[in-house]
């Protein structure tokens, strides 16, 4: 009969690179969503429409004031 | 990461829901009050059942929106963590997170919120908003990547001229709050008003930041995503 020993090793990584660009579009797009869209993610499928609805500005309306963003 | 932003983004939006509701709904009210006053809306029961309708659905906005600005919010911090966390002080990833959120807090929310503070409905001119834009994310870039820059040179410098990094980022922000335009638009709206809401914003962002480096540092440190963990049997 043999014994075996299981040996946990935790090192050090890097991060990935891929990791990085994908948090960064995260952080990009959804920055974007609630802080600075004027209609212009709504426009891509309704045109010019969507920069008179600002369906999204009115959404996160209370939020970019609250966290600080410029509105009106 | 980002389980970690939009749980602090969700606690975020309720706490707004509390704290500073209540002072966007009394500057709408100015506003409704300007629209009675120009004949551009009528002060009708139909018009206050919409106006309570849509005031609701903004709300729940509000939350869905905090979450996600959390996320992204999450993303960066999470970014910048990976990248920074052997520099940060030594400790568990709950103390390292809780350093990197005050630094983070500090330059790219605190000092940015002392030159363009958070305004409430009412003041704010929508033909403005691009512009207003551009100067409160390039003051934010300036105080976050000024950090950076400066922690190059704590590091490069002896123990003992370490101040030097402190004063340059001091003179840098000194400089960026000279240089740059104050805000555009007039504020208008009683002095009460007005403080008790930007209070309120800067609760509001401060407990986001402290749940977010309460949630990631405290995540960090049970999975460990930068580690390699190999199994080996002997």
């Amino acid at each position: 009969m043999t014994n075996s020993l299981m040996q946990v090793t935790i090192s050090p990584g890097k991060v990935p690179v891929a990791a990085i660009v994908v948090l960064g579009l995260v952080f990009a797009v959804g920055l974007f969503i609630v802080g600075f869209d004027q209609g212009h993610i709504f426009s891509i499928a309704f045109g010019e429409q969507a920069f008179e609805d600002m369906y999204l500005h009115e959404l996160t309306h209370d939020m970019r004031h609250a966290a600080g963003f410029p509105c009106h | 990461m980002l389980v970690a932003g939009a749980t602090a983004g969700t606690i975020h939006g309720l706490a707004n829901l509390a704290l500073v509701e209540p002072y966007l709904d009394g500057a709408i009210m100015i506003e409704n009050q300007a629209l009675f006053a120009s004949g551009q809306a009528e002060d009708t029961p139909e018009f206050w059942t919409e106006y309570e309708s849509y005031r609701i659905w903004q709300k729940e906005g509000q939350v869905l929106a905090s979450a996600i600005l959390g996320t992204s919010m999450g993303a960066l911090f999470g970014i910048v963590y990976a990248l920074s966390r052997d520099a940060l002080p030594k400790g568990g990833d709950l103390k390292r997170a809780s350093v990197l959120a005050a630094i983070m807090w500090f330059s790219v929310y605190l000092v940015p919120f002392l030159k363009y503070p958070a305004n409430p409905p009412t003041v704010g001119d929508g033909e403005t908003v691009v512009l207003r834009a551009v100067l409160y994310l390039s003051f934010i870039a300036i105080t976050g990547f000024g950090v950076v820059g400066f922690y190059q040179v704590y590091r490069r410098v002896a123990k003992n001229r370490r101040f030097v990094a402190f004063a340059g980022y001091a003179a840098l922000v000194a400089v960026a709050f000279a240089l740059m335009p104050p805000n555009l638009d007039e504020v208008t709206i009683q002095a009460e008003l007005l403080d008790g809401f930007r209070i309120m914003s800067a609760v509001g962002v401060t407990i986001f930041w402290t749940a977010l480096a309460i949630i990631l540092g405290t995540l960090w440190q049970r999975f460990r995503p930068d580690s390699e963990t190999k199994l080996e049997q002997h």
